[in-house]
């Protein structure tokens, strides 16, 4: 449903602007803005997906530009629960401006409207398909939090470290703030990747009875898990830099399994 | 109207001139009492505070070099002990606009010794109260006051004059919140004693802070400080096991030495499951290992690092006091604006009245030849009349204004004459 989507586009860019504005003015009423002008993006966004469900009829969760507007839309629901909880928006400086641009490609990605969507909605387990990618697109938008949240982490700690303070430092939450949202957003995407994990290789196994495609999606994302399974084993040893730059090797990862998917191709593809 | 500001601050005066004119309240409202005539001076206020003195007035126009004199002659009366020549050279003059704009400023606290410090803010409310209680304050006192107040708050919310610590004990605090996000629960540990470090643990516990423990070589101090701070004292042999339940560590003690090495605040840190904590150490020679620094979740601060902090935040503050400076000028520039107003607002007004006046009771004495009308037409003809009435009386009042803007008091009082408009009818 194009309108819709440029319509949330056109507010998403609102946001980010404004988020951007708050972050280097300081002026704590710019802040209305990107959350009014976010909260009309993201109805719009809603309402969107929703359209273009009842008009393909299927989840739109299956080409490649609903993938990239879904991810965008959960970036915002994760963006969301972030401010909720920890009443801070810098978070928004980092997600705002790549949702505007996810929100973006996704406008314009060219269509691969020719694969054949009988394919994956055939066989007895066909609704776990949606629901694995899903929880798995929600994990990544942790993980992209918990990144976000790392680099704010590191970059703060340094000048802490150096005690010389840049003009951003003033503008960040505290260490303590940014290294709980990175381990809640690790927590949290870790629990989404193992269920999305499971209902995958369910899915994959009732399909055609293999679990196992020795595909570059697969051994990235078995990677990943295994690298947040240490993360978060080793939490209160692994507290702060070293947290750290594990949510940021686990976002590489992450974005290793999806271009891993694009240029190594293999069984699962994206869109 | 003329505004009048006369007075000396630390950057003309030094402090041995200025604690001469230091004035009590009371002598405030006496060199009010004594400088408010109604003529020449007819509104007045002081602010006197350790860094200035100064008197503000409101003057009849064309009596502000009058005003100003008067003023000055009223200061140097009072620095007896010294010299006339001298002391008139510490005094600073500033008419209208720029009487404006240094009100602003001092309000906004961008002249104060350390930019943005909010004392200065309360002191001016004080002497705005004062001269209430006097009698003194008249209307453009009153509006330039209130908005002054209004521009202090608009710089203090729209720039970060204020936002950085530039002491010591603020500077730790605002660390501390840096690295626990809120001191909440927080506990503070204060290794050795001192005003300076006993400063900082009291803002550390009014920032929210909710435990301290006190460690001495000699107890009895230990417990004396806990004391008065209702903290804990413990034994100086249990500090490396004490240090483990610190979140911040205030050091200062007069040992030659490292009081905490690194081993020991590793040890602390692997007890605390690698919680961050911060070490501030405000003793010379240091106290905390430098090496402590070095490892992960542990953060020191030594007296230069905080120095530097300090320095580096009141550079961002002089930076920040160029927007305020931009948001002061814009205010000076409006405010200019409602004291013209303040002016020539009753004769505008009085002639607009008049007009309107005579525009309806013509209509009133000419209705009976209309014939029938409905309520609704009746109110259609007024609102017509009153409309083409103000049309005509646009320019008038436009070239009324310019003429007051200009100073040309003559052609105001033209206009008025031809309007046949009286002093009382503008009150």
């Amino acid at each position: 449903m194009k309108p819709l989507l440029y319509a949330a586009l056109a507010a998403y860019v609102v946001a980010a602007i404004h988020a951007i504005l708050t972050f280097v003015t300081k002026r704590r009423s710019l802040e209305r803005v990107t959350t009014g002008s976010l909260a009309c993006g993201f109805a719009a966004h809603t309402a969107a997906l929703i359209v273009d469900w009842v008009q393909e009829g299927h989840y739109p969760l299956f080409h490649l530009h609903e993938t990239i507007s879904f991810l965008a839309w959960t970036l915002v629901v994760a963006y969301g629960l972030a401010v909720y909880r920890y009443r801070t928006h810098a978070l928004g400086v980092f997600l705002l401006p790549l949702v505007s641009v996810l929100v973006l490609i996704s406008n314009f990605a060219l269509g691969d409207e020719g694969r054949h969507v009988g394919r994956i909605t055939e066989g007895d387990a066909a609704w776990l398909f949606p629901v694995h990618t899903t929880l798995l697109i929600f994990a990544y938008a942790s993980f992209f939090v918990a990144f976000a949240a790392s680099v704010m982490y590191l970059w703060q700690e340094r000048e802490l470290k150096q005690k010389t303070f840049s003009a951003v430092f003033h503008r960040l939450p505290s260490l303590t703030t940014v290294d709980d949202i990175g381990t809640s957003a690790a927590a949290i995407g870790f629990t989404l990747l193992t269920l999305g994990i499971i209902t995958g290789v369910v899915w994959s196994s009732a399909r055609n009875g293999h679990i196992w495609h020795n595909d570059p999606v697969e051994f990235f994302a078995l990677l990943t898990w295994v690298l947040y399974l240490t993360l978060l084993h080793y939490r209160t040893q692994w507290r702060g830099r070293r947290a750290a730059w594990l949510g940021i090797a686990g976002f590489a990862l992450v974005l290793c399994t999806f271009i891993g998917a694009f240029v190594l191709g293999g069984y699962h593809v994206f869109g | 109207m003329s505004i009048v500001l006369v007075g000396l601050n630390h950057k003309t005066a030094p402090v041995e001139v200025r604690e001469q004119l230091a004035l009590s309240e009371q002598a405030c409202a006496e060199s009010l009492h004594a400088i408010v005539d109604g003529e020449v001076v007819r509104e007045g206020l002081i602010v006197s505070t350790c860094n200035r003195v100064e008197i503000l007035a409101a003057s009849g126009r064309e009596r502000g070099a009058e005003a100003a004199r008067r003023l000055r002659d009223h200061l140097s009366a009072n620095a007896r002990m010294l010299p006339a020549e001298t002391f008139n050279a510490h005094l600073y003059t500033h008419a209208d606009e720029a009487a404006v704009r240094h009100v602003f400023r001092v309000a906004s606290s961008l002249d104060s010794m350390v930019v943005g410090e909010p004392q200065v803010l309360g002191q001016v409310r004080r002497a705005y109260s004062l001269a209430v209680e006097t009698g003194t304050a008249g209307r453009v006192i009153h509006r330039l006051v209130h908005h002054a107040l209004r521009v202090a708050k608009r710089v203090r919310t729209e720039t970060g004059i204020a936002a950085s610590a530039v002491s010591i004990s603020f500077t730790a605090v605002e660390l501390g919140r840096k690295i626990f996000g809120s001191l909440k629960g927080a506990t503070v540990l204060l290794v050795g004693a001192g005003e300076m470090a006993e400063l900082a643990a009291q803002h550390l516990a009014s920032a929210g802070a909710s435990r301290l423990i006190v460690v001495n070589r000699t107890h009895e101090a230990a417990v004396r400080v806990a004391g008065k701070f209702g903290g804990e004292a413990v034994e100086y042999e249990r500090l490396a096991q004490t240090l483990a339940e610190a979140d911040i560590v205030i050091c200062s003690t007069a040992a030659d030495g490292y009081v905490i090495d690194a081993t020991m605040a590793n040890a602390a840190r692997a007890a605390r499951r690698n919680r961050p904590a911060f070490f501030i150490d405000i003793s010379v020679p240091r106290n905390v290992d430098p090496k402590v620094g070095e490892l992960d979740n542990l953060f020191v601060f030594d007296v230069d690092d905080l120095e530097a902090v300090i320095t580096s935040n009141i550079r961002e503050r002089e930076r920040e006091a160029e927007r305020a400076e931009l948001i002061v000028e814009s205010e000076v520039m409006q405010f200019q604006q409602t004291l013209r107003d303040l002016d020539i607002g009753p004769t505008v007004g009085a002639l607009r009245e008049k007009l309107r006046r005579i525009a309806l009771e013509e209509f009133a004495r000419k209705r009976h030849r209309l014939g029938q009308l409905t309520p609704e037409q009746e109110r259609a003809i007024e609102a017509l009349l009153v409309s083409a009435v103000n049309k005509i009386s646009h320019p008038v009042i436009h070239r009324m204004r310019r003429s007051y803007d200009t100073g040309e008091d003559e052609n105001v009082q033209a206009w008025r004459d031809i309007f046949g408009l009286e002093e009382n009818e503008e009150k």
